[in-house]
């Protein structure tokens, strides 16, 4: 039996909130292989962009571990986990997260800083990135100056310049209106037909159904057992 | 990171909040003026010294004076600066010249001028020295034995001529009053003798016995001699004279160790009046008879002790070392390099001084840098977040913090040494101003060398960078996942 591209094992990741213990992943197990679009779904609060985040190398789990190519994240140091960022990992983000000092060259711009990627080269590739996605007569625009749909479409570009492995989206159109939440998903299907792997956390089962080859729900930190005949592939622990 | 990204990611988050970079560059700007200014005036004041003694060659000169009797530690008597140890002395190895200080009290005429002034001989060597090269008009002597002179700008102004060109070839009469031992001896036996016979008749035999009665008597009688030696010593000068012609005109020195007399002469002339008598004052006779050199014999100069003698060293030559061996001898000895060795240690604790006034003006503004940035990292927590979730680990958000703070110290050094350079000019200026109007010889009271300019700015970098380390940390350690829901 082949291993999984990425697996998570018993992973539990608890913040303290005061007194309380707060579990926001609870002992999950998980597989993800290359090349499928994974969504996980749940209610705000049940852990998925938690679980996002842990799978990102952004958080470190309280126990349980992620091996990504039979690798734990646990094992790498912190340098080796910001180059695993760095370079297989694309993040989008619901608040888009640009900045707003930049102008959205410089926002695609700002991914390559921390690849090795030359100078000169960047300035190209991210051009050609923004280009790629419709937006080649807005480079020099500032986030500001770009509406809702443009502004996510920068942050894909901002991911996808640094040619990731594996694309995490939390809520990705969480902010946009439904003419720009359907095409950040034809978007987005489009690059994991290219053959990027996709793990979508969104709560619109809707969107999820139509982007995505399978589900996982997440209900209090936990994979919930599937009620519908959409989900599968997760297996609640 | 690469440092170019870094440089240019920092200029553009000080660009993005100008205001509050400027008024924080502000601060160093003008703690980084004042620490400049401040040391570039000690420097100043260094600099000056160094260049006097070096003009006067004071580096390689050393001067000796005899010790006193008691000092010296000599039983007989004290070690003598006669021609004999001025000879020894110029034979120590590292000794390039050694020649005697010899004054005397002169009455000159110039033309119609009569006028009363100091002189003193000197080896022809002696005037090409450093010391005595600087002349406003003329040459120096030519030989030990010429007919020439040296007069000083101080004589010019005795004279009121202004026109220094105006005196060469002019003949100088010097002329000198001496004492003659014989003069002096003469008034002593017959009034101690007659008052000794005197006092003889009135002294009963047994009064002898009493032996207070007798040393009463005689220390009175030995002061009746004194008083008459002293009094023929004084009364009875003759007066000697030389023509001179007036070769060079000495650029005047105020004051100091080295200050030249009005009137310079050679060797030959000063020997002439020695060899007539005691041209001294009183006072000095006394410590002359003290040594037993006040007249070593009759007619010549051998035994003649001088109050000082000069020595002009190798330019290798170790001026302790020399010293030492001059004070072995039973010499004091005065090096002008060791006084400017102790005058360095206070410029060492002047510039401190003066630094730590700086270093406090910095520390001042170093607390705006760590505002500054603990403000930035507030507002850009959500940045901070964003560029680790695109690969930054904590050491590129540490450095690119530091670069920012190092940023301000960079940028405030540069205008702060702009201006302290400016301050000092224009302080400068203004002192050039009061010392012209005061009639004191015109100086830089600044300087700023290059060593200061690079301690200034990596001062500053340093002090910014200091204080940017907490804020730094602080942005490093930002937990990303909580930065990106930051607002």
């Amino acid at each position: 039996m082949d291993t999984p591209w990425i697996q998570t094992h018993d992973l539990c990741r608890y913040y303290r909130r005061g007194p309380q213990q707060v579990r926001a992943v609870d002992g999950v197990n998980l597989s993800i292989d290359r090349g499928e679009f994974l969504g996980i779904v749940g209610a705000s609060g049940s852990g998925k962009s938690t679980i996002l985040n842990l799978l990102a190398g952004l958080d470190s789990p309280t126990s349980g571990s992620i091996d990504f190519e039979g690798v734990p994240l646990g094992s790498l140091n912190r340098r080796q986990l910001a180059a695993y960022r760095a370079h297989r990992v694309g993040m989008i983000f619901q608040s888009f997260n640009l900045l707003g000092h930049h102008t959205a060259l410089g926002n695609v711009e700002l991914a390559l800083y921390f690849n090795d990627t030359p100078h000169r080269e960047r300035t190209r590739l991210a051009a050609e990135t923004l280009k790629r996605l419709g937006l080649g007569d807005r480079l020099d625009h500032r986030p500001g100056d770009l509406s809702g749909g443009e502004q996510q479409r920068v942050a894909i570009a901002r991911a996808l310049v640094k040619r990731p492995e594996i694309l995490f989206a939390d809520e990705p159109t969480g902010n946009l209106d439904h003419e720009n939440t359907r095409q950040i998903a034809e978007l987005l299907t489009d690059l994991n037909r290219q053959g990027l792997t996709v793990v979508m956390v969104t709560h619109d089962l809707d969107l999820a159904r139509q982007c995505t080859q399978r589900m996982i729900r997440m209900h209090y930190g936990r994979l919930a057992a599937p009620k519908d005949p959409a989900f599968g592939g997760g297996t609640a622990s | 990171m690469i440092i170019r990204d870094l440089l240019a990611v920092a200029t553009g988050n000080l660009w993005r909040m100008k205001l509050r970079a400027f008024l924080t560059i502000s601060g160093v700007v003008i703690a980084i003026a004042a620490f400049v200014a401040m040391l570039s005036f000690g420097a100043g004041m260094q600099k000056n010294i160094a260049e006097q003694f070096n003009e006067l060659g004071l580096f390689s000169t050393i001067q000796i004076y005899p010790r006193g009797a008691r000092a010296a530690n000599h039983t007989d008597k004290a070690a003598v600066l006669d021609d004999h140890a001025v000879a020894a002395i110029a034979a120590l190895p590292g000794v390039q010249l050694a020649y005697p200080f010899d004054e005397f009290s002169v009455t000159v005429t110039v033309a119609d001028t009569q006028i009363t002034t100091e002189a003193q001989p000197l080896p022809t060597v002696a005037t090409r020295t450093k010391a005595f090269s600087r002349l406003l008009a003329g040459k120096s002597l030519s030989s030990d034995s010429t007919h020439e002179a040296l007069v000083t700008e101080e004589f010019m102004q005795m004279l009121k001529i202004n026109d220094p060109d105006s005196l060469l070839g002019r003949q100088l009469i010097v002329s000198v009053k001496v004492s003659s031992l014989d003069s002096a001896v003469a008034r002593v036996p017959q009034s101690m003798v007659e008052t000794i016979d005197e006092r003889a008749r009135e002294i009963r035999f047994d009064s002898l016995r009493n032996k207070h009665y007798l040393e009463r008597i005689v220390r009175r009688e030995l002061q009746i001699a004194m008083s008459g030696f002293v009094d023929g010593f004084m009364n009875a000068r003759a007066t000697v004279s030389d023509t001179l012609n007036i070769c060079g005109v000495l650029e005047g020195r105020h004051g100091g160790p080295l200050r030249i007399k009005p009137v310079v002469f050679p060797i030959r002339t000063g020997k002439r009046f020695s060899s007539a008598g005691y041209s001294g004052d009183p006072i000095d006779m006394f410590t002359s008879l003290n040594s037993g050199t006040l007249f070593a014999s009759s007619g010549d100069t051998t035994g003649k002790s001088y109050p000082k003698v000069t020595l002009n060293l190798d330019q290798y030559a170790d001026y302790e070392s020399v010293s030492d061996t001059i004070e072995a001898l039973g010499y004091r000895t005065f090096s002008f390099a060791k006084e400017f060795k102790e005058i360095r240690r206070f410029f060492i604790y002047f510039d401190l001084a003066l630094a730590v006034i700086g270093l406090i003006a910095l520390i001042t503004a170093s607390l705006g840098i760590v505002n500054t940035m603990i403000m930035s990292i507030i507002e850009r927590t959500r940045e901070i977040g964003v560029l680790k979730s695109l690969g930054a680990d904590e050491r590129d958000i540490r450095v690119l913090f530091l670069v920012e703070s190092g940023l301000i110290g960079a940028i405030g050094a540069i205008f702060g040494i702009l201006l302290g350079w400016t301050i000092s000019r224009v302080a400068s200026a203004i002192a050039r101003i009061i010392m012209e109007r005061r009639e004191i010889p015109d100086m830089d009271l600044f300087t700023m060398p290059p060593w200061l300019v690079l301690t200034a700015f990596l001062f500053a970098v340093a002090v910014s960078l200091a204080a940017g380390y907490y804020p730094a940390s602080r942005a490093a350690r930002v937990d990303p996942v909580e930065a990106l829901h930051t607002e």
